[in-house]
């Protein structure tokens, strides 16, 4: 009961003594009768002066009124307040200073930790302590302040994305030993050891007393992605052994469309006592040249993110010489030292200049490539204006070639002087020259230039004024060795040597790898050296918060290279991405060999887990109850009454509403669709999707219902367009199908239903519009457009109309079909073979199916057509035999209704005189 | 003109009310096959009873000629004799018939209303003359006179229970009461007896919802008359129903009784069965008194 009572605590207790009314209002409810109800009866004359026997009325039964005071007890316990798992009072009293750690390790619960803190300012609150908080990894003088301030001031605290540093504990020192008065201490800790935090608990410690307050997950980081042989290894680490756990850790990326989106995600298992979790993803480069970051699933920390960058992404690079056709002679091939130093982290792209274009790699290298043709260059000229880098080396063909001699050629850095020079050889004067150090300005400037590498031919660059600017290597005489030019968003970079050893040991040294490397031709980012970085400045692009977000890094500084890979990060070299030129570089909280511990605090400090037992006002959940009980009573009060009908109506309209949507479960559309197509006979065109054509066909077809409606006991409603690849064909009796040029292919469900409208005896009455000119050929575009609509078709053969078919005499006597052109013929199914004329009789033998489809080019429509007012559309022919004409299509119109509509009927009538013959005798 | 036109206006909604009371009565009355109805005598009529020599004394215009022609003998057609009463209904038009205990059923005064309707579509068929009991609609034949008396009916009264009109007795005519009968016997007797005085002779019919005829309530209960002006409350109606009944019971005695003292004839009809069985009965009852 105790343990109950501990649990449950009233804000306003003394509400409960109304608790004591309740037998009270048993015996009022008891003794109120019921409302009495109302009702109309004539026949009340009849009871006029009837006394009731019993005084008292119906009672009330007593589950209603159990159920009515439950609901009562329920309003008064509601409104008393139960709290359920009420805060203790915080012990001690005096100024209490929160200190956090707020580091990325506390990133994923920091949530958790704020509403712990929150719980802790509320406690304070009433308790009336001032409070301040202390952020290690940011600390500022402490204020205190009351709790409520501070709550509001919590929203705003987040991690940052590194551990408090040596500086920050130092700073956090002194400005704790700025505040006069003792305090408390909750230290609220991320769980994470980091040197130097024993110093500062020293400190907290002797002004009063310490609580630490901690998570109970370990915590989850990831170390950076390797690329190695092939495959990524993602290594994630935890701060403490503990049981077997797994967990995902994903890659995402830009997809083709440029949105972001998981791209591979692989288990990493932690296996028992260990803190370490490995595993590999072998993904196409493609793929990998996508990913931007990986990131253990379900964590939401700085720590739990690592940030890729070129060392995954294996460059594209196209080699083209100018000579492929040494065979056998690969090391002769100018391209073999690069290939050499490429293959290990760049993928090449094979095909010549044009073909490898489209495929955009990351560069091209031309080497020994004089002559372009004037296609090429265009195409090279704009690839490399769009961002691309083109590495030029020179050699035999270059030097002896007209390339840059006039005047500068768009593809090389500088103007060549003709011929070039060599030095050092047997023929010539002094000796090879070596390699002047790199000016600051260069990309290659902090390289270590090795005294062995020597050149002895170049090609020359002509002085021009902006030469020295276009320099980015020289030699030790002055002369350029590598010049460099922007061009667009792209740069062209000429080695004034060749790209074999023919012309200097360049390519053999370890430098040409390092040169490579620096004009992000090669990406050697795997293994980052300080010799690689020194004197470069990196500029951040994105940086990283504590819960792994990246964000715009604004306008922080730029940060030497060698700091970059060797510093600890901290609030001036913040993770993120980093961008140098071309090349970009992620910076991550942890290093690939940095291990997390957890925190170990002495024991004289008092520890506690994170849970919150968080207060739980269960007022509301009682006053629902009471209103439950309510309704429940006005149901069961109406059904005592004998008035549950109106409840029983409530409930079957309830029902009804539960039910409607199953019972609709085709679509009203296309029921509506059905009722409207069938409730009258309705003649219907295929819509065209010509807008001028099917108004047409729809006009048509409406002169034609009339003209059924006046003459014949056929009374269509309005004519129907058709969509074939959406609307249900089986209602229609014929289909008008005028044909345009431009009219799209129905897909193959179309073809489908209409082959099964055709088949189940519907008709359709292809009208080529065109005066059949090209008598079905393909030799007009109507005719072609029939041929290739028609071809799924399940048409059987055809014949133009013969004399005796039944359409010539359906209702009218026609000879011929006209619509507004006269005169050419139409073609319908052919008659059996075997039909033949029997002797005496006018007709042949032909009892068979309504023709499937009536082909013809009079553009009948245009001469049904009428408009709203039953005035004829378009003009036929000219005068009387215009109007004769039109009369004559009517005609034809009427016949073929005729014809779908009875069948063979008036070809059976051949056999009347037969049959009356018989019936004679 | 404005007055003009509201009273066209109302006359015309008053008239469309009318058509279908109307039709359902001539529905109704098609229903029932006139029977005979002649005296099974010669005298003035319209149907061929007999063709008889001509006597002395008959005029020259009586003669058949069609007949005559035939012979030398010349012939005189008579005709049956028929002879027409005068029926005068009275339909409690009071509110405690507009009352029906469900919505499916029609309420007592509707069903009052077809019943009067039809008969007295039945008994202009038949030759017979129509009307009011009192003074607003003397009994007449014709057509138009079916309409007038589906005018007189399409108002209610206001009071709850009418009493049966008695003025203006035709003697030894015939008469139709459709009621409830709940309203105070005194009435019914006064105007039966008038009617027995006067030699008028007919029909009582007792119309009454099935839940009169049942009780089925229980509880605490407030009962009004329809028209407000009665109540009774009961703290449980369930208790109530014996009583009830017996009294209806005693009061369809009653009413049974003063039929038998006045020679009238009792019917009981409830809005619940079909009012072709209720004309039937209605009309064979009629017939009966009329021959």
């Amino acid at each position: 009961m105790t343990a109950f009572l501990s649990v449950i605590s009233f804000t306003s207790p003394w509400v409960l003594l109304s608790l004591l009314a309740l037998p009270i209002l048993w015996l009022i409810l008891r003794a109120v009768p019921p409302a009495p109800i109302r009702r109309l009866f004539p026949a009340v004359t009849l009871l006029l002066g009837q006394k009731d026997k019993e005084s008292v009325s119906d009672r009330t039964p007593w589950w209603l009124l159990l159920l009515r005071m439950l609901a009562v007890a329920a309003i008064i316990i509601g409104l008393a307040g139960p709290v359920l798992n009420p805060s203790r009072i915080q012990a001690g009293s005096g100024p209490l200073l929160l200190v956090l750690d707020a580091s990325w390790a506390g990133a994923t619960g920091w949530p958790a930790t704020l509403e712990q803190i929150d719980a802790q300012l509320v406690e304070a609150g009433r308790a009336g302590r001032p409070v301040s908080i202390l952020r290690l990894t940011e600390p500022e003088t402490p204020v205190f302040q009351a709790a409520e301030a501070w709550r509001g001031r919590l929203p705003g605290m987040v991690p940052v994305p590194w551990q408090p540093s040596e500086t920050q504990i130092t700073q956090a020192i002194d400005v704790l030993d700025q505040i006069e008065e003792d305090f408390d201490t909750f230290w609220f800790s991320d769980k994470l050891a980091y040197p130097n935090s024993a110093r500062i608990l020293d400190t907290l410690q002797s002004r009063g007393d310490v609580t630490v307050y901690q998570p109970a997950a370990p915590v989850l980081a990831m170390v950076p992605a390797v690329y190695q042989d092939g495959v990524i290894q993602l290594t994630a680490r935890r701060s403490e052994p503990g049981p077997a756990t797994a967990v995902t850790l994903v890659a995402q990326g830009r997809d083709p469309a440029g949105v972001m989106r998981i791209l591979h995600s692989a288990d990493a298992v932690f296996e028992e006592n260990e803190t370490t979790a490995q595993v590999e993803l072998a993904l196409p480069s493609e793929l990998r040249g996508r990913i931007t970051r990986f990131e253990i699933q379900g964590q939401r920390s700085a720590g739990a993110v690592t940030l890729t960058d070129d060392s995954l992404r294996r460059r594209e690079v196209a080699l083209i010489a100018g000579t492929l056709n040494r065979e056998g002679l690969e090391l002769l091939s100018p391209l073999h030292y690069l290939t050499q130093v490429l293959s290990p982290t760049a993928d090449f792209v094979d095909g010549g200049l044009l073909e490898v274009l489209p495929a955009n790699p990351d560069a091209i290298v031309l080497a020994d490539v004089a002559k372009l043709s004037p296609g090429e260059q265009t195409a090279l000229v704009e690839w490399v204006e769009q961002g691309g880098l083109l590495l030029r080396f020179a050699g035999p063909r270059m030097a002896a070639s007209d390339l840059g001699r006039d005047s500068e050629d768009v593809l090389l850095p500088v103007r060549l002087r003709s011929g070039g020079r060599s030095v050092g050889g047997a023929m010539s004067w002094g000796e090879a020259k070596g390699l002047a150090p790199f000016p600051e300005n260069s990309p290659f400037y902090g390289l270590q230039v090795p005294g062995d590498v020597t050149v002895t031919t170049q090609v020359m660059a002509q002085p021009d004024p902006n030469l020295a600017d276009r320099v980015i290597a020289s030699l030790s005489d002055g002369t350029p060795l590598v010049t460099r030019k922007a061009l667009g968003l792209g740069q062209v970079v000429l080695f004034h040597v060749t790209a074999d050893a023919e012309w200097s040991s360049l390519p053999l040294s370890g430098l040409f790898v390092e040169m490579l490397d620096r004009l992000a031709v090669a990406s050697a980012a795997k293994s980052r050296q300080d010799s690689q970085l020194r004197g470069t400045t990196w500029e951040p692009l994105q940086v990283m918060d504590g819960f792994g977000a990246l964000s715009d890094a604004g306008n922080l500084a730029g940060v030497d290279g060698v700091k970059l890979i060797s510093g600890t990060t901290g609030p001036d070299l913040q993770p993120g991405l980093y961008e140098s030129g071309k090349q970009k570089l992620a910076l991550n909280v942890l290093s690939e060999e940095a291990v997390i511990s957890p925190a170990i605090w002495p024991s004289d400090v008092p520890i506690k887990g994170q849970e919150v037992n968080s207060e739980t006002p269960v007022g509301g959940i009682l006053l629902s109850l009471a209103l439950l009980l309510l309704t429940i009573d006005v149901i069961a009060s109406l059904a005592l009454s004998g008035r549950l009908g109106l409840a029983k109506a409530a409930a079957v309209a309830l029902g009804a509403m539960l039910l409607v949507p199953e019972a609709q479960a085709q679509t009203p559309e296309d029921t509506e669709f059905a009722l409207n197509a069938t409730h009258e006979l309705v003649l219907a065109h295929v819509l065209t999707g010509n807008a001028q054509v099917d108004d047409v066909a729809g006009a048509g077809l409406r002169g034609l219902s009339q003209t059924l409606f006046y003459r014949t006991s056929v009374e269509p409603a309005e004519p129907f367009g058709v969509d074939l690849e959406r609307d249900e064909l089986a209602f229609f009796p014929l289909l008008y199908w005028p044909i345009t040029p431009d009219q799209p292919q129905p897909s193959a469900e179309a073809y489908v239903k209409l082959n099964a409208y055709l088949r189940s005896g519907g008709m359709i009455l292809f009208d080529t519009r065109d005066a059949n000119i090209a008598r079905f050929g393909a030799s007009s575009p109507n005719g072609r457009k029939l041929q290739q609509l028609a071809a799924p078709l399940n048409i059987p053969a055809l014949e133009p109309v013969p004399g005796d078919h039944v359409l010539t005499r359906a209702f009218y006597l026609l000879q011929d079909f006209p619509g507004r052109y006269a005169g050419t013929e139409i073609w319908v199914e052919a008659a059996p073979v075997d039909a033949e004329q029997i002797e005496g009789m006018p007709f042949r033998n032909l009892n068979d199916n309504v023709t499937p489809v009536v082909i013809g080019g009079n553009d009948w429509a245009g001469a049904w057509a009428i408009d709203r007012n039953g005035q004829a559309l378009l003009p036929v022919g000219r005068g009387y035999a215009g109007e004769r004409q039109r009369e004559l299509a009517n005609r034809f119109g009427v016949n073929l209704v005729m014809h779908v509509l009875t069948g063979n009927y008036k070809s059976d009538q051949v056999h009347v005189p037969a049959l009356l013959d018989r019936l004679g005798q | 003109m404005n007055a003009a036109l509201t009273l066209r206006e109302r006359s015309e909604a008053e008239a469309s009310r009318l058509p279908p009371l109307l039709a359902r009565a001539e529905h109704l009355a098609g229903t029932v096959l006139l029977g005979d109805h002649g005296r099974r005598r010669s005298g003035l009529g319209d149907d061929f009873w007999q063709y008889r020599p001509a006597q002395i004394g008959d005029s020259r215009r009586m003669i058949d000629h069609r007949r005559s022609a035939r012979g030398d003998q010349q012939f005189v057609r008579e005709r049956e004799w028929q002879i027409a009463q005068s029926v005068m209904l009275w339909v409690d038009q009071g509110a405690s018939m507009r009352f029906a205990s469900n919505k499916n059923l029609p309420t007592k005064g509707d069903r009052a209303r077809l019943l009067g309707l039809a008969i007295s579509i039945l008994l202009v068929r038949g030759g017979e003359r129509v009307g009011l009991t009192g003074t607003t609609l003397p009994p007449r034949r014709g057509n138009a006179q079916i309409i007038r008396l589906a005018q007189a009916w399409s108002g209610d009264v206001q009071d709850d229970y009418a009493s049966p009109e008695h003025r203006a007795m035709i003697p030894r005519a015939r008469a139709v009461f459709i009621s409830d009968f709940l309203g105070p016997m005194s009435e019914v007797e006064l105007a039966l007896t008038k009617a027995a005085d006067r030699g008028v002779r007919g029909v009582l019919m007792h119309v009454l919802d099935p839940s009169e005829e049942s009780f089925p309530y229980h509880g605490r209960t407030v009962f009004e008359s329809v028209g407000r002006t009665l109540r009774h409350e009961t703290l449980k109606a369930g208790a109530l129903r014996g009583r009830y009944l017996e009294r209806l019971a005693e009061r369809k005695e009653a009413l049974q009784q003063l039929c038998r003292a006045t020679n009238w004839q009792y019917g009981l009809h409830h809005t619940e069965d079909s009012a072709q069985a209720a004309l039937l009965w209605l009309y064979r009852a009629l017939d009966g008194s009329l021959r």
